[in-house]
């Protein structure tokens, strides 16, 4: 048998972690998951219960996008986990079967069966341990697959619930596997503070480019804050003091930080590009309205900085959730104070500037675009103690269509007007992705 | 006087054989440390590999057991192959032909096999498993005649020791792919099968230390963590 030679691989697939990431993912056929570059079928919404309000449980929300069916821009499945856990964001496992969602509060993970029938998930498994398995981690946020692992974030920890906080390590079956304290100014682990960079071990995101085999994780806020009512913690000079300042470079092979970023205003969304040769992340940060550029530099180290404004800092629109096209070229930026999306040009991603907004409710947080950017979901939910409250609290599903120009609405769905509750993070679903 | 010049003799010739010994006797050559040495980078990874034994691999769950065929039909329980040695472990099958798939992990397994000459004595730690996902096609017979290379390479002896396996059916097969967590999926046609491609590495003890899938098959990272798995094992 000859060997045969390998050029470059689409390494970059697998870098972000983002459900239709798994386009690229390995295959003896030619896609075993191909990617969506199609037509998405559904969308599943992560969905925070709210007391008095239907069975004021969280669930798993799936909405039919499927062009020319029956129930398209509709509500066709809900799973209820039992009780509210401050639902908040999830990730695909690496073969995209399963969809690993958390609580903020009560720090349960809800493990649900999206292969089996992409139109109605199943609640497969619900990992109840985590604070102990990981040894006081609280708070799973984000989650990143790797192969045969899931690296989620933490936001807290059970001593003080403050911000220090952890990466956990779960195997594909639900095993705890390991934890990885964040870097602390007493505890640096060998990583190296850049300029006036003090770690201060707070957690929030986590993305990764498997080519440079560098892993990069933000800062956000710990239990006692994001618990709090958003109004009184603006209120409470020592609450505002305890928010992240920094993003840290791991080696991702190794799980070991290596630098810490000065960062300030709690950076939170990470997002990779997709091309071969771009070597730089972006991220936001909430509280100072900047958009970063996490890049490597002509000496093949990873430096920080400030690239743009995010409309008027002194404003604090709160920037939130982002999402960058396919191509690169754009960055969708929503902010939550004012309910607006922004548009960014990222050709050049030092140089980046706006070219587009529009506001699309008194409160807009996450951002979902499809492999072609040619349909853009937005979502409302922040956090239930942080959502605006009376009639400003809207909690939707609004789908648009994108030109290249302008945003066109396709069509919304309200989730209190359903019974259901507050919408949160969006990932797409396709029977095309599984064969059987 | 005789029996003085008899012992005077004995101990000359002994000591003219331990001398002899360390003049004829073959010093084994000195395995490259760290041993990714043996590779050059390539464009897809950017980046040095870390240092062996500056980390650690987590235990990542148990690597199942299960009923295997080898190129000779005999069968083997999987776990008295993995026992005792560092295994690494892909599941193919052998008509695929995406060039990101199964042809890129053999690519990958004949580099370390071929680089092994390379690095003396490592055969006598480690192995590598190569495994048939379909045991419709992939007969006893069909997996010895793809073995023929590995085992017909004159150099076999010094490189690491690599049995291609197969079952006898999906019954024995399943337990080892839900296990080891490959995930495999058959299209209507029956003739195509869709995996993820993973490789697996198990220590001695039979524990799986990492998973690797594309975008992570860096030979260089494969050694560096059989060379951390070696340090370990020493104490280090």
């Amino acid at each position: 048998m000859k060997r045969r030679e390998f050029g470059a691989l689409a390494a970059g697939a697998l870098a972000m972690g983002l459900p239709f990431r798994a386009f690229a993912d390995e295959t003896c056929q030619s896609p075993y998951m191909p990617k969506i570059t199609g037509q998405e079928e559904f969308v599943y919404v992560w969905t925070l219960g709210v007391e008095g309000m239907g069975d004021e449980q969280d669930k798993l929300v799936t909405i039919d996008l499927r062009p020319g069916s029956a129930t398209r821009g509709q509500v066709i499945n809900s799973v209820s986990v039992g009780g509210r856990n401050e639902a908040h964001h999830g990730g695909f496992s690496a073969d995209r079967r399963f969809f690993w969602t958390g609580g903020l509060d009560t720090n349960r993970i809800f493990i649900f069966d999206v292969h089996s029938d992409p139109s109605n998930p199943k609640l497969h498994k619900t990992i109840d341990t985590f604070v102990k398995d990981s040894g006081g981690v609280v708070g799973p946020h984000t989650f990143f697959a790797l192969p045969g692992s899931m690296m989620i974030t933490g936001l807290s920890n059970d001593d003080d619930h403050g911000g220090r906080t952890a990466l956990v390590e779960y195997n594909d079956d639900g095993e705890y596997v390991a934890t990885y304290w964040m870097p602390t100014a007493d505890d640096m682990q060998g990583a190296v503070a850049v300029g006036d960079a003090v770690a201060d071990g707070y957690g929030y995101d986590i993305r990764a480019l498997i080519r440079k085999n560098v892993m990069l994780t933000s800062s956000f806020t710990g239990w006692s804050n994001y618990m709090m009512d958003f109004g009184q913690m603006l209120q409470d000079a020592e609450a505002m003091k305890r928010f992240g300042n920094t993003i840290v470079q791991w080696d991702l092979h190794t799980r070991q930080p290596k630098k810490v970023f000065n960062v300030p205003g709690a950076p939170l969304e990470i997002r990779f590009p997709w091309g071969s040769n771009a070597n730089y992340a972006f991220s936001t940060t909430a509280l100072t309205s900047q958009l970063w550029l996490i890049y490597e530099d002509d000496a093949g180290e990873w430096q920080a900085k400030a690239v743009a404004d995010i409309g008027n800092p002194a404003d604090i629109p709160l920037p939130v959730d982002i999402s960058i096209a396919a191509d690169d070229q754009t960055l969708w930026i929503n902010s939550f104070m004012d309910g607006k999306t922004r548009l960014f040009d990222i050709s050049d991603p030092h140089k980046p500037f706006q070219i587009y907004e529009k506001v699309i409710d008194r409160q807009v947080n996450m951002v979902s675009q499809s492999w072609d950017g040619k349909r853009v979901y937005f979502s409302s939910s922040l956090l239930a103690n942080w959502d605006k409250k009376g009639k400003d609290d809207a909690q939707y599903l609004k789908a648009y269509n994108w030109d290249g120009k302008e945003l066109v609405e396709d069509f919304a769905v309200d989730f209190y007007e359903l019974g259901l509750g507050r919408a949160h993070i969006m990932r797409f679903g396709s029977s095309a992705l599984y064969s059987s | 006087m005789r029996k003085r010049f008899l012992l005077s003799g004995l101990t000359l010739v002994a000591a003219a054989t331990v001398v002899g010994w360390q003049v004829w006797s073959p010093v084994p050559p000195a395995r490259p440390s760290p041993m990714s040495l043996v590779f050059e980078a390539s464009d897809a990874y950017q980046f040095d590999p870390p240092a062996p034994g500056s980390y650690r691999l987590n235990r990542i769950k148990r690597a199942p057991d299960g009923r295997v065929l080898d190129i000779a039909g005999t069968e083997h329980s999987l776990h008295d192959l993995t026992r005792g040695k560092i295994s690494l472990v892909s599941f193919v099958y052998l008509t695929c032909g995406d060039v990101n798939g199964c042809p890129l992990a053999m690519s990958v397994f004949f580099d370390v096999h071929d680089a092994s000459g390379d690095l003396p004595g490592l055969n006598e730690d480690v192995q590598l498993l190569t495994i048939s996902f379909d045991p419709a096609r992939d007969t006893v017979e069909a997996i010895e005649a793809f073995a023929y290379p590995i085992t017909s390479d004159e150099q076999a002896g010094d490189k690491l020791n690599w049995q291609v396996l197969t079952t006898s059916g999906p019954q024995e097969l399943r337990p080892i792919l839900d296990g080891y967590g490959q995930v495999v999926d058959r299209s209507e046609d029956q003739e195509t099968i869709s995996h993820l491609l993973r490789l697996f590495l198990v220590d001695r003890q039979g524990d799986i230390r990492n998973v690797y899938g594309l975008g992570f098959l860096d030979p260089r990272l494969l050694l560096t963590d059989i060379e951390t798995l070696l340090m370990e094992e020493a104490g280090a």
